[in-house]
């Protein structure tokens, strides 16, 4: 037993086998079988109350987590249910759900970004809330928002869009009395507040690829579809036109490099930019991140410039649902979605403790909504207009816009054309749904 | 003086001066400092240069984690970027202080880390005396195959985890998490520990047992008191893997069993918003106790990684 051994090495023939080995490892990965698409059973929120699981990603956010937690108090109180919560980071949320609810761990209600339904829904075990969302006075575009292949799957909770917010007092320093209504008078509008110089960076624009899919509804604004049916239309003249004026705008140092929803979000914080791109959500990040305490008062949300004078604005839906997972507990789940969703007391406390638009047409005419000056002018100048991301049709979106967001940043960084870049663009989308 | 001048001159001859007449070399540190003074300015400034810059480069990541803890949260993104905090607060620390969830997130780290580490240490112990002392048919295979699973992506092994662990009712429990952390550490320590256990002489063993010494007496009251330095290694790479794993611990742990990484994540960063200084403060106090026992375990962590590295 004690013989010397000679000593093991690696030789190139065991990497072989090893790497050999893991491919074949792969390939059977590759290989294993999807989920299932299906629509699942119609809800009736009916039956005797039964305890459930609540998931969301703001459960454990600490400004959001009390105004949750205290409606799904109130719900169990009322109803003598006790109601598990259930939380991943945003950012991590949909992956972890998705492998939650496919392994059978999770079912109940589960709170949603409406970008998510269409991956969701694939996975065949959510409910068709249909039902529960008849007699209730759910605004058009929340319903709309909240579902997929024409299936109600999701409850509207908070429905808005992403819009151009800005700095009124920066853009009146810069000369910018009224807001631009064309793309040509907005890039002059740009260059006028570039002359601020310190720094301001005149459009904190998305330009981080993990960002980029922001281009797209630039591209919409340039006339392009996106999707034509099931042909992608990313390739042709309005889509090469977009980029080809965003890159315009980046060589002239009108929007900055490397920056994302954060970057942009703490820029205009520190009054480095006065417009960027977000939702209503990002209304409280930016003021409580500005040094300037007056921040909030300076806020105004703009319409999208058109291509043309008389053209109609693009925005993209943004907003949460509800959605239920078929089995244990899902039928109170469903009937506290509708309940959290369409109750006007709930409406109510969510709204004074967070500010997101609620969905229903009685909600929206509280007083307390109606106040609200920022959100009145976002919900009139930006989320009417707002419309989804036709590719949130198709579970795999997120590949898709990755995809097309590369293309774009070869564009910016100068290492492709904007009409090939396109191309391929298009090309890898269209093959990613085929 | 330069150092140059000490030394003995040689005779015109050439020849070296004989034993008697020649001085007693200087002891080392003193060889050291006039092997120090025997280089150029020049040299000795781009020497300090570059190691004040590897310094910053390596530290100034830390010194950043300490500013913005100190920062309150509306100056953290001030421009231009102040190296020193204009109004230093330790409210970020106080927040730390009074969030009672974090200290569960810490005591499951706590838990998980130690666990995953001795039970790493105890598995890959054995396999690596195997490995090193024993001849048998496929050993070399099993190594290989001990060494193949670390070819296979995390995000693969993650799902096929959480497929096993949910069919025998493990998922959101300590076991589960310590389990995986083990299967990914185990290759490396047994690796490791098989280059540590190839380094003792295997007469050594062979005397002991001319001496009577049974096998397991072999292993513990012998090797394994001689491989110290290399369990320790192997020890504090699996605490460490433990204590710093993300996705693992937040897909299988639970809410209730969820460790500190995936419970800072959570805590802090938000889908519009991350508390900055809050989370900062967090990772400043979490990377303590790894930092300490780095500290005070180095040399047997640089023992126990190139052991057996210059073996023929």
């Amino acid at each position: 037993m004690t013989t010397p051994i000679p000593h093991t090495a690696l030789t190139r023939r065991h990497l072989f086998q090893l790497l050999g080995l893991g491919a074949g490892t792969a390939a059977l990965a590759a290989c294993a079988p999807s989920a299932g698409g299906s629509a699942g059973t119609a809800a009736t929120g009916g039956g005797a109350k039964t305890d459930f699981a609540f998931s969301s990603w703001s459960l454990t956010e600490e400004t959001a987590a009390p105004a949750i937690q205290s409606l799904l108090g109130a719900y169990g109180d009322d109803n003598g249910v006790s109601i598990e919560e259930v939380s991943y980071p945003y950012n991590e949320y949909i992956s972890q759900l998705t492998l939650q609810v496919q392994g059978g761990q999770f079912t109940g209600a589960a709170h949603v970004d409406v970008a998510w339904l269409g991956s969701l829904a694939a996975l065949g075990k959510l409910q068709d809330l249909g039902p529960l969302a008849e007699g209730v006075d759910y605004t058009e575009a929340g319903l709309t928002a909240a579902q997929f292949d024409g299936v109600q799957y999701g409850l509207p909770w908070n429905i808005g869009a992403i819009g151009l917010v800005t700095n009124s007092a920066m853009l009146a320093k810069a000369g910018v009395d009224e807001f631009p209504v064309t793309i040509d008078d907005f890039t002059t509008a740009l260059t006028k507040i570039k002359k601020l110089g310190d720094g301001v960076i005149p459009y904190a624009a998305s330009t981080k690829a993990a960002q980029l899919k922001d281009i797209l509804i630039w591209m919409e604004t340039f006339g392009s579809p996106l999707l034509d049916g099931s042909t992608v239309t990313i390739g042709d003249d309005a889509s090469v036109e977009a980029v080809t004026w965003y890159k315009e705008l980046y060589d002239k140092g009108l929007i900055a490099p490397d920056v994302d929803r954060f970057d942009a979000r703490s820029l205009f914080a520190q009054g480095r930019t006065p417009i960027y791109d977000d939702a209503i959500v990002g209304r409280d990040a930016v003021v409580t991140e500005s040094p300037d305490k007056d921040l909030a008062g300076k806020l105004a949300a703009q319409s999208r410039p058109v291509l043309a004078a008389g053209d109609t604005p693009r925005a993209l839906v943004w907003g949460g649902a509800i959605a239920v997972v078929d089995g244990e507990g899902a039928e109170t789940a469903a009937d506290f979605a509708r309940w959290v969703t369409s109750d006007p007391d709930a409406a109510r406390e969510y709204f004074e403790e967070r500010g997101l638009p609620p969905a229903t047409e009685s909600a929206l005419a509280l007083p307390e909504v109606a106040a609200d000056e920022f959100g009145a002018q976002f919900s009139e100048r930006i989320t009417a207009t707002a419309t989804s991301n036709p590719f949130w049709a198709y579970p795999q979106y997120a590949q898709i816009e990755s995809a097309i967001a590369e293309q774009v940043q070869a564009v910016l960084v100068g290492s492709k054309d904007a009409k090939s870049a396109m191309a391929h663009a298009g090309e890898t989308a269209q093959g990613l749904i085929d | 003086m330069s150092a140059t001048t000490q030394l003995p001159a040689t005779p015109p001859s050439g020849r070296a001066p004989a034993a008697t007449t020649a001085p007693a070399p200087a002891p080392a540190p003193r060889r050291r400092r006039a092997a120090l003074r025997s280089e150029r300015p020049g040299v000795r400034l781009a020497a300090w240069v570059t190691v004040v810059v590897c310094g910053g480069f390596g530290l100034l990541p830390v010194y950043w984690l300490l500013a913005t803890a100190l920062t309150p949260r509306d100056q953290v993104f001030a421009y231009p970027p102040r190296l020193f905090p204009a109004a230093p607060t330790l409210d970020a620390f106080a927040a730390l202080a009074s969030n009672e969830q974090l200290f569960v997130y810490l005591r499951n780290s706590v838990v998980v880390s130690v666990i995953t580490a001795v039970l790493s240490v105890l598995v890959s112990a054995y396999m690596g005396y195997s490995f090193s002392k024993f001849r048998y048919r496929g050993r070399r295979s099993l190594m290989y195959l001990v060494l193949a699973s670390q070819m296979f992506p995390q995000a693969l092994l993650l799902v096929t985890l959480y497929s096993v662990f949910s069919a025998y009712g493990l998922l959101n429990t300590y076991t589960a998490l310590v389990l995986s952390f083990t299967t990914f550490t185990l290759p490396l320590c047994v690796w490791m520990l098989k280059g540590f256990f190839d380094t003792i002489p295997d007469e050594l063993v062979e005397a002991a047992r001319v001496d009577g010494a049974s096998r397991l007496r072999i292993i513990h009251s012998i090797v394994l008191p001689l491989a110290a330095p290399g369990l320790i290694a192997a020890g504090l790479f699996a605490f460490v893997r433990g204590w710093n794993d993300f996705i693992f611990a937040l897909t299988l742990a639970g809410p209730d069993k969820q460790t500190l990484p995936p419970g800072l994540v959570n805590t802090f960063i938000g889908e519009a918003s991350t508390a900055w200084p809050e989370l900062m403060a967090a990772s400043l106090v979490v990377s303590l106790p790894v930092a300490i026992a780095f500290i005070a375990l180095q040399k047997y962590l640089v023992g126990g990684l190139t052991a057996g590295a210059v073996k023929g």
